[in-house]
């Protein structure tokens, strides 16, 4: 499937310039399709908020770095709160039989004790 | 001493085997002629004798490329492999053993064959596309137009190419550099000039390590010391409905659009939706890790083997390198300058810092950080690397809808 024979200047210029335009018509399609898609999401969701009792002055909308901020400030203090209460320690005895698997007493070169 | 002692002594023990042999094979007999043979035979199958300096000069730019991948920490992922691939393509040897990537059926040659027939790029961005997080470009929608933007650059190299001599195909094949990525770079390439693949692809690489230094001077050049301090709305948070609604919408758009895109944008966005769905972490993971990394070392290797000396060192592969350069700037210059034009447009508090613009060639994520790093040289509290990303995933799309257009164009 060939657009555009180029043989000459004039039909690689006009290739170029489809070429650009065809880039700039697909993400300006995109832009427009999330813009819309992002208005329909806010006002839905104003809409419920609304319905469920919220004032409208009450609706805010949050930044993702103060969300961001929330949520690291609720970790660290969560694992604070983690290393206050597991302060009880458990000494546990292990008992081990006597192996003589390689114990040093059977070695091969036991040096001659005098 | 003992040692040196024990050297010289080693050293008269072969002198001692190999003297005779020699006096003998000088004799002329026919088990003489036999040994002298086979080993005049060996030494014509060793580098030594099939050496030329093409080589010495491909081995040395090999070694540059590692060092800069490992000293200077330029891309490493693409430069050590490349490097390294190019000094195992540039081991002279003789023709006929199915030893070289150009060999059919080597196995070199049979590695290579996911560039040549163009479905490692593919697999690549699958695992880009599991990678990357397009929040802030769905948060900020109009930042997409700078990745569009940046892709004028392919166009001008296009057309600088043609006035250089190259054919159409040729031309499409090195304007593709512009884009920063590659990937499409080493497909549309594959699909339109095999025969130029190498140089493309090594131009497209280095020049996608050589980001933090080419960029910075132009971004200085053309934006005002106030422009650079422009402090941008932090983005808003982003619904997981628009995050997986983003992959479907964006392929069924622009693969309609530019059908010929389809094995790129495809496999991005696949990617991206097995990222965002949470239901497919298993897939996403081995897409991000053991997929792209397994590709990333074969594509890399072969790549860098492609460039055997007798058929990388020519005229054209200087050309693309200088045209490759060229294109890297006009991208550059053009997503900052078109970001100012943004500017003009907008509303105080909606601005953009022109800084970002830039990162709309879509070399993902250096072309951001470099944005961010600019940017903090001007002021210490502005970053940029968020609002950055958008327009260099949206470089990515951009590119691959360019590759789309210029194969459909083309072949």
């Amino acid at each position: 499937m060939i657009l555009l024979k180029i043989n000459t200047w004039s039909e690689l210029l006009v290739g170029a310039a489809i070429g650009i335009l065809v880039v700039f018509a697909a993400l300006t399609i995109l832009v427009l399709m999330f813009e819309m898609v992002q208005a329909i999401l806010l006002s839905s969701t104003k809409r419920r908020l609304l319905k469920s009792g919220k004032k409208k002055e009450e609706i805010v909308d949050v930044a993702a770095y103060e969300i961001v901020a929330i949520s690291m400030a609720l970790h660290l203090y969560m694992n604070d709160t983690h290393d206050q209460e597991s302060n009880v320690m458990t000494i546990k005895r292990i008992e081990r039989r006597y192996s003589p698997w390689s114990s040093k007493i059977y070695g091969l070169n036991n040096t001659i004790r005098k | 001493m003992k040692d040196l002692k024990y050297k010289i002594g080693f050293l008269l023990l072969i002198l001692a085997v190999f003297a005779p042999i020699s006096l003998w094979a000088q004799n002329g007999s026919d088990e003489v002629s036999l040994v002298s043979n086979s080993l005049m035979k060996f030494w014509n199958n060793t580098s030594f004798a099939n050496f030329n300096f093409k080589y010495l000069i491909m081995i040395f730019i090999g070694i540059i490329f590692i060092y800069l991948g490992i000293a200077k920490n330029w891309e490493p992922l693409l430069l050590v492999p490349i490097g390294f691939g190019i000094l195992v393509g540039n081991v002279p040897f003789t023709e006929g053993y199915k030893i070289g990537i150009y060999e059919t059926g080597s196995v070199m040659n049979i590695l290579y064959s996911g560039v040549i027939s163009g479905w490692y790029p593919p697999l690549i961005f699958l695992g880009i596309g599991s990678m990357t997080d397009f929040s802030t470009l769905i948060a900020n929608p109009k930042l997409m137009l700078l990745g569009a933007a940046a892709q004028l650059g392919i166009f001008a190299t296009f057309i600088g190419a043609y006035a250089l001599g190259f054919t159409p195909e040729q031309c499409g094949a090195i304007g593709i550099i512009g884009g920063a990525d590659g990937p499409t770079a080493i497909f549309l390439s594959s699909r339109l000039a095999p025969e130029l693949m190498g140089a493309i692809a090594v131009a497209a690489y280095s020049y996608m390590a050589l980001v933090p230094v080419i960029q910075p001077p132009i971004m200085k050049l053309l934006t005002t010391n106030k422009e650079r301090v422009i402090r941008m709305k932090p983005p808003r948070q982003v619904t997981k409905f628009e995050k997986i609604a983003f992959p479907v919408i964006g392929l069924l758009l622009t693969t309609f659009i530019s059908p010929s895109a389809m094995p790129l944008l495809g496999m991005l966005f696949f990617g991206n939706l097995l990222k965002e769905s949470g239901v497919t972490e298993r897939l996403a993971e081995t897409a991000r890790f053991a997929l792209i990394n397994t590709i990333t070392i074969l594509l890399g290797l072969t790549v860098g083997a492609s460039t055997q000396a007798d058929k990388f060192l020519t005229l054209n592969s200087m050309l693309i390198f200088g045209l490759g350069a060229a294109s890297f700037v006009v991208a550059s210059g053009v997503g900052v300058l078109f970001a100012k034009l943004m500017n003009l447009f907008l509303k105080e508090g909606n601005k953009i810092n022109p800084l970002i613009g830039s990162a709309g060639v879509s070399a993902v994520p250096d072309a951001a950080r470099v944005s961010q790093e600019v940017g903090l040289h001007y002021d210490k509290t502005n970053h940029l690397l968020m609002h950055a990303m958008a327009p260099n995933v949206a470089g990515v799309i951009g590119s691959a809808v360019a590759a789309g257009i210029l194969l459909s164009m083309l072949s």
